[in-house]
């Protein structure tokens, strides 16, 4: 076992005692290639500090938390249909099982909202990366049910785990794993190919500017406040 | 970051150099030889050589990489337009080579390459020789003076502003001190160094001298018959925008320049200015052909479209000085480099790359707030063996295109630098 190897087994651990018991034993029994690492278990709340609860979460909405760190953003959405596991296969030969939807329907999901491809990511002022529901296609790409990023044209396909359906990325959004537990909801960890290292070398200064010091940004949360992305930003750009 | 070169540093490679003459960098280099690691030499720091020399190393830290380029500083042509026109100072342009061997061991040589020696795979610089195993070459390209001499006056005059860095800083400066008159653009046939900018640049200023009130008029003198790329969106925009400050001279061709009376000579007349931006017609680096790479008579390089290699096995040519299917452009560029990565990394490890076509999205501003983009997907037709492209035009001209281009060049600039 390398070093690595074994933090995130250590990582893995300590968060088990904190998590449901079929939930992680499921979840790491399907896991090879160290794809999965654990965070804080952090509780979505609503806007006025209540829990989030699956009732809350409507359909074909585009919802933004921000998770594991304090600046890093992720996206919420009902699929209002039941999305099922799936085995995700990387480029590098490397894989992961994304254990699909989570509430009542098994259909909401969660993934990092930074591009896989050259990180663009939802600010407070634009967010060029977005959810575009079925009945609301692409106008570039035509294709809908997707998330899609206006500036290069990354579309991935939320019902797979975000996989790349088209354009130059090469790797999958980063899942949000999220857990529901008595009616709340959780998230947990984060499976597949994470882009954070690459987020905060790419705008140090921006998240500054935001955050006061980019220790702030990085800070590890344990409550994610929801709220929808066209109330969190001011200009949702779609094409 | 090591400070070793292949077991000489480049200090103590010059000194030997000095003090042994002429034969010392190859007997200093014939060391290296030995080595069982391989080595790439990357010749060009544009965007092709900066990405394939980063991915290289992304994907495999052990290898010695060596990025050649004459230049101290990296400066972006794609957005140079938004600097030319006032909308964007120079500084987001540029990044310094240091961020590629600080934080990813890429060995950057500022040098000038001479000549490139195929049959004994070296590269001939002006400080000595370095050898390699594999060559990627992405110098970009020179300005097709050679039939038609009254260029070469007028690039001293009028700056093409094609070539990345003390062109663009000129013509800014030409263009700061305008107070009123003509200024004449010309546009070359294609193949040129990317397509839209022309049009983009053409529509920039002609929105400068709104924007400033000037009493000036364009004179935009385009080779061919129409915008080569979103037509549409140009046309639009130079007809709803700019049809009283600008007149847009079609299928023209350049027939001659007198740079001190200040008239360009075309099939469609002759044309007086006070500020011009010539862009002559362009060709693969003269470096290529020196190398025998590029062929007498061609004005590009071919290459395998899939790979990118030349017919010199483990001797790529990347970028605009390569004729693929794709565009000539800083995205595509990048695109090639990425590839091209791939491809040694695989080789290096005894696999194969599994054929990728790539994608082109191309962006330009029509006005000081609003852009146009074209997305461009490939499908190699195994019949007539080539590649048909399928290209997806929004020629509404919006804000919002115009952050979606910033973000497009954002994007890839946090990929070569990030």
């Amino acid at each position: 076992m390398d070093r690595r190897d074994f933090i995130i087994t250590c990582g893995t651990v300590a968060l088990a005692s904190m998590l449901d018991a079929n939930f992680y034993s499921n979840l790491l029994a399907n896991q090879k290639d160290n794809m999965l690492k654990t965070y804080n278990k952090a509780i979505l709340v609503k806007e006025d500090g209540t829990p989030l609860k699956e009732a809350d979460i409507k359909p074909h909405v585009n919802y933004i938390f921000f998770y594991p760190y304090a600046a890093t953003p992720c996206y919420l959405i009902n699929l209002d249909q039941e999305i099922k596991p799936v085995e995700i296969k990387l480029k590098d030969g490397k894989s992961y099982t994304w254990p699909g939807g989570i509430g009542s329907k098994k259909s909401i999901v969660a993934y990092s909202a930074i591009c896989a491809h050259q990180w663009s990511y939802p600010t407070k002022e634009y967010s060029f990366i977005n959810y575009y529901p079925p009945d609301t296609p692409s106008e570039t790409t035509k294709k809908a049910g997707i998330i899609q990023c206006c500036a290069h044209l990354a579309l991935y396909d939320p019902k797979e785990g975000a996989k790349v359906i088209d354009g130059p990325a090469e790797v999958p959004l980063a899942s949000i794993l999220l857990q529901e537990e008595e009616g709340n909801i959780y998230a947990v960890g984060v499976l597949g190919v994470e882009q954070f290292t690459q987020f905060f070398d790419s705008y140090r200064a921006e998240l500054r500017q935001r955050y006061g010091t980019t220790a702030k940004a990085r800070e590890l949360v344990e409550k994610c406040t929801v709220m929808e992305v066209d109330k969190y930003v001011q200009a949702v750009v779609r094409c | 970051m090591s400070k070793q070169w292949s077991g000489v540093n480049r200090r103590d490679l010059l000194v030997g150099a000095g003090i042994l003459g002429i034969s010392a960098p190859l007997l200093a280099y014939s060391k290296t030889q030995t080595r069982q690691k391989a080595q790439v030499v990357i010749v060009g720091g544009g965007y092709g050589g900066v990405t394939t020399a980063k991915h290289l190393k992304k994907e495999n830290p052990s290898l010695d990489v060596v990025l050649i380029e004459e230049r101290p500083f990296f400066m972006s042509c794609p957005m140079s337009n938004h600097f030319l026109a006032g909308i964007m100072e120079l500084t987001p342009l540029c990044f310094s080579y240091n961020i590629l061997e600080v934080k990813y061991g890429v060995r950057v040589v500022q040098d000038k390459v001479l000549g490139v020696e195929l049959d004994r795979k070296v590269v001939r610089t002006s400080s000595g020789y370095i050898a390699y195993d594999y060559l990627v070459l992405s110098p970009g390209i020179d300005y097709d003076v050679k039939d038609k001499p009254f260029y070469r006056d007028s690039i001293v005059y009028n700056p093409p502003a094609f070539k990345p860095g003390s062109e663009h800083i000129y013509l800014k400066r030409l263009i700061e001190e305008f107070e009123g008159g003509d200024i004449v653009i010309t546009v070359p046939p294609p193949p040129y160094r990317c397509p839209p900018a022309p049009y983009e640049r053409a529509a920039l200023i002609a929105s400068m001298i709104k924007r400033n009130n000037l009493k000036a008029h364009i004179y935009f003198i385009d080779a061919n018959e129409r915008p080569i790329i979103n037509a549409e969106g140009f046309l639009s925009a130079y007809y709803d925008l700019y049809k009283d400050i600008a007149t847009y001279v079609t299928s023209a061709q350049v027939r001659d320049i007198d740079v001190h009376k200040k008239v360009v000579k075309t099939s469609h007349g002759d044309f007086k200015y006070d500020i011009a931006n010539i862009i002559p017609p362009m060709k693969a680096s003269n470096l290529l052909q020196e190398a025998g790479i590029l062929k007498r008579g061609q004005k590009w390089v071919e290459v395998n479209p899939f790979t990118f290699e030349t017919s010199v096995k483990n001797v790529f040519v990347i970028g605009d000085a390569s004729q693929s299917y794709l565009p000539k452009s800083g995205y595509a560029a990048h695109s090639e480099g990425k590839m091209v990565a791939k491809i040694i990394n695989a080789r290096i490890q005894g696999k194969e790359v599994k054929e990728e076509y790539l994608q082109m999205i191309c962006y330009s501003m029509v006005s000081d707030k609003e852009a146009i983009m074209t997305e461009t997907s490939f499908k190699y037709d195994t019949v007539s063996k080539r590649f048909i492209p399928t290209h997806r035009e929004d020629n509404i001209r919006k804000e919002t295109t115009a952050k979606r281009y910033e973000e497009w060049a954002k994007g890839l600039w946090r990929d070569l630098f990030g």
